[in-house]
């Protein structure tokens, strides 16, 4: 990592390379690990975690080049009888796969001596009095000591495994999979006894995992390893609440956790190797030109180190004071919003908060009074037809926004008529073509069909169709669904996810709801009276809201409970647009409210416009 | 809602009515020729004849055959009608539509002017008119359409308005459509059930201020005209010429309008999907 390679590293990679016969499985990796640190290493298997540690202690098969520096010393070059001194006694692995990993002949007991008496650092005696020991740091139940491996669980396994690793009083442990195909409990039992023995004897940690559970509770730092490739390194925190790599913010839609609220989504395609170009360009949705010919260098970017030649996930649009007013309303006051690539942001509010308008801004129905639009960080001056390939619209009603004269067929193709596109046969082919993959059917009998014929589902999916067939980057969907019942609603907002995974099309949700809002968007901004006094990522707003109009916005949201909601009282009837707009509504409201109006203010990852929460903090 | 002109006409049993007696109308109008058994023109020695087998409906005044000049006198009535209505649409669209659609000034303008004209009673106009020139059948059908235009016109400003802010219609706009594209696809073909209205409507108020005029005697002499033979022949009321003179003549003018009144009726019910849901419980 370049910087803090000074005399404290306990290990350094440099340009490490591993080939396993023609296939390079690791590529260029430079990494740096000091004394007691804890470093993990995520991501998909076939990533090249194991081969990263397995060259690290030695044991790779394939062709390793490059160089382990290791206290100093290159172990690329050792001789096996050197390694004797290194391996076990000063690194040490947990090995994954607990299955295979212990000698079904020997007593768990005689397994962990084992290290000990090879290495001559004690005699039989000895051994098994400091395996005893191990065992008992680990919560091995004494009357287990003596059993064989095929008569313990899996989590005892993996505690006796821990306690091998252990056995030499290493310097590194590397743990390979530690809390794969455990449960639930076991798995908190042994990320507990991991942290408390790492930490009592200040072990330096690599953690090779797809567990972001693991990794976050047990590594300080790091490293998403793709293809062989770390394409982002940086603190643990950071890089979990605010993924800056396409391919890490993937793996963390794709990990089911209590935390998050989205819908879970996978990443399209599937783990190739590349020799050019970036390795994950295949499966990226806001891959270019260059991505293809040039592998990305990891670069110092914002606190962390990403490899990517468009820096991360772009902000796809950004609004940056934009103001609409009529006459003396103000339908929207100067809001700024970012809307990266990619991801969905939900846009909550109740009707007549500006939501629509805003909508309507960036699609230019509307012309903004004030403020600046950006899409892919050019300032949108005038659109022109290029404007509407990538940015298309969902409307709220299905049956009013396809007119009524044009069938399925003409409705869908009418974006390609009017852009040109295409001769009449292409034209009727890509409409088939996305009919499908929306799930409608393509047979003659429905495109000639009109729309008073149609379901409210299907005509919503007709204007699905109709906004995709341009292949648009951004989808700003206004209450796609609030027309639907539940189940058809249900089906819009997979449809809509489905196609934000394969795509990568960024989407501006509007809705009122937030029940619906928290399971497919990223992030959420919450509009009131035309201002955002709330944005932030879902589930963050949704377990810790911090302005008051959110916290009654999310005690309104449905429950299936019994319970009969509460409704928030007014408790003034001033309200005369100087301060908060929610200043009579509001129960923790102060004379300032009324008086001042509040700025988004930025706290940790989460903004909120309101003067107790900016106050208090 | 997707209207289909003559499904709907064949539904509704006005509709079938109003369509039958047009047709009849129509009919007579195009083959009156091989129809009629006398030149409507020509004079003859015979007059105030009572009907006979050789003229059916007697003779007027100066020997002609009347019923030679009923047959006739549908053609210049339709060709009043078809003329009004289609002059009189022209004008409402041309000047409703871009009322609304270019707005500002342009549009607060028009209203006026039209606020104006909608209060003049253009029956006098007419009248004090022809008090200088005796207007034909063309300057007619101008006069009438350049003083009715008013309240089409009003009607389909407000329609197209609304039809600017229709969904669809921003949601061309969201496609990058231009103006010309969402006039020509959009607009107009949304605004066609209106103006088949108003194109029935001005024809019906056409076909009845043309016959009251002639009626009046404010008519081209020489045209054969229903309103006219009216007007002639209540010169003869004394003698019992109405019988055969005056009545025909006032059915076949009643019959004309009866049957754009019912086609009107007709397919405003289609129109107005409220009407047409009444409609359609009835049927159950």
């Amino acid at each position: 990592m370049g910087d803090g390679a000074g005399r404290l590293a306990m290990i350094e990679l440099r340009e490490l390379e591993v080939m396993y016969g023609k296939r390079r499985v690791l590529h260029g990796i430079n990494l740096t690990l000091k004394r007691g640190e804890s470093l993990s290493i995520v991501g998909e298997s076939g990533g090249g975690k194991t081969t990263l540690g397995l060259s690290i202690i030695g044991l790779v098969e394939g062709t390793v080049r490059g160089e382990i520096l290791f206290d100093g010393k290159n172990l690329v070059a050792l001789a096996e009888k050197e390694w004797k001194a290194i391996r076990w006694n000063r690194i040490a692995m947990v090995f994954q796969n607990v299955e295979n990993a212990l000698n079904p002949l020997y007593t768990v007991l005689d397994q962990v001596s084992e290290p000990i008496v090879v290495h001559k650092l004690g005699d039989r005696n000895e051994a098994t009095r400091r395996a005893g020991e191990l065992l008992n740091r680990v919560n091995l139940p004494e009357g287990r000591f003596y059993a064989y491996p095929h008569q313990l669980s899996g989590g005892e396994k993996q505690r006796v495994l821990i306690a091998m690793a252990l056995a030499n009083d290493p310097d590194l442990i590397i743990m390979d999979e530690p809390t794969t195909a455990l449960d639930a409990l076991t798995k908190v039992e042994l990320i507990n006894l991991m942290h408390t023995v790492c930490k009592e004897r200040e072990l330096t940690i690599l953690l090779l995992t797809h567990d972001f559970y693991a990794a976050s509770t047990l590594s300080d730092r790091m490293a998403v390893l793709y293809a062989g490739t770390i394409v982002e390194f940086g603190s643990t925190p950071a890089l979990l609440s605010n993924p800056r790599h396409p391919y890490t913010r993937g793996l963390l839609r794709c990990y089911p956790s209590m935390t998050t609220t989205k819908d879970l989504q996978g990443i399209k395609g599937r783990i190739e190797f590349f020799d050019v170009g970036c390795p994950f360009h295949p499966r990226c949705t806001q891959s270019i030109g260059i991505c293809r010919e040039k592998a990305p260098r990891l670069e110092k970017n914002d606190g962390r180190f990403i490899a990517c030649h468009r820096g991360g996930i772009i902000p796809l649009l950004e609004l940056r004071d934009l103001s609409k007013s009529f006459d003396s309303l103000k339908a929207v006051d100067s809001i700024d919003l970012t809307l990266y690539e990619g991801e969905t942001l939900a846009l909550v509010g109740e009707s007549g908060s500006g939501k629509t308008t805003t909508a309507k801004l960036i699609m230019g129905i509307f012309e903004a009074t004030e403020g600046r639009i950006y899409l892919e960080g050019k300032q949108i001056l005038g659109r022109d037809k290029s404007f509407y390939q990538r940015v298309q619209m969902i409307f709220q009603n299905p049956m009013e926004s396809l007119s009524h004269r044009l069938s399925v067929l003409e409705a869908v193709r009418e974006p390609l008529d009017v852009q040109k596109l295409g001769n009449r046969e292409q034209r009727e082919s890509m409409v088939r073509q996305i009919l499908d993959e929306v799930e409608l059917p393509s047979s003659e009998t429905f495109l000639n069909k009109y729309p008073h014929q149609l379901s409210q589902g299907e005509a919503q999916r007709v204007g699905i169709a109709r906004a995709l067939i341009l292949n648009p980057k951004l989808l700003i969907a206004d209450e796609p669904t609030s027309a639907l019942d539940a189940s058809t609603q249900a089906k819009v907002v997979k449809l809509l996810l489905n196609l934000q995974e394969k795509r990568g099309i960024s989407m501006l949700f509007i809705t009122h709801n937030l029940a619906l809002a928290r399971k497919i968007s990223d992030r959420l901004a919450v509009m009131l009276n035309g201002i955002i006094v709330e944005e932030g990522p879902s589930n963050e707003i949704v377990s810790s809201p911090l302005h008051p109009y959110t916290e009654d916005l999310l005690k309104a949201a449905p429950t299936l409970s019994s319970r009969v909601p509460t409704v928030p009282e007014r408790t003034s009837e001033r309200n005369d647009g100087t301060g908060c707009p929610y200043a009579n509504r509001c129960n923790k409201v102060t004379e300032v409210c009324f008086n001042e109006k509040q700025r988004l203010s930025s706290l940790s990852t989460h903004k909120v416009a309101c003067m107790l929460c900016t106050a208090t903090d | 809602m997707h209207i289909n002109y003559w499904n709907e006409l064949t539904r509704n049993n006005f509709g079938k009515l109003g369509l039958a007696m047009l047709c009849l109308v129509l009919f007579i109008a195009l083959f009156a020729p091989f129809l009629a058994s006398y030149d409507p023109d020509e004079p003859s020695h015979s007059i105030l004849m009572s009907p006979s087998f050789e003229h059916w409906l007697g003779t007027n005044d100066i020997g002609q055959d009347i019923w030679s000049r009923l047959l006739c006198g549908a053609k210049n009535t339709l060709l009043v009608a078809l003329g009004v209505g289609v002059f009189t649409t022209l004008l409402s669209t041309v000047i409703g539509a871009s009322a609304a659609l270019v707005g500002g000034l342009y549009d607060r303008i028009l209203m006026r002017l039209i606020d104006a004209l909608i209060v003049i009673p253009a029956f006098i106009v007419i009248i004090l008119v022809a008090a200088y020139v005796l207007p034909n059948v063309w300057t007619l059908i101008f006069l009438i359409s350049v003083l009715t235009w008013q309240g089409g016109a009003r009607l389909v400003r407000a329609q197209t308005l609304s039809l600017k802010e229709r969904m669809s219609v921003y949601a061309a706009r969201t496609f990058g459509a231009n103006k010309r594209y969402i006039i020509i696809r959009h607009i107009i073909p949304n605004l066609s059930p209106i103006l088949f209205a108003i194109f029935v409507h001005s024809a019906t108020r056409g076909v009845f201020m043309e016959a009251g005029l002639a009626f009046l005697g404010i008519a081209d002499i020489s045209t054969v005209s229903w309103g006219l033979m009216m007007h002639h022949a209540l010169r003869f009321y004394y003698l019992d010429v109405w019988k055969w003179w005056l009545i025909p003549t006032g059915l076949a003018l009643s019959v004309t309008i009866m049957a754009l009144v019912f086609i009107g009726h007709a397919l405003e019910t289609a129109m107005d999907p409220r009407l047409w849901e009444m409609e359609q419980e009835d049927w159950q």
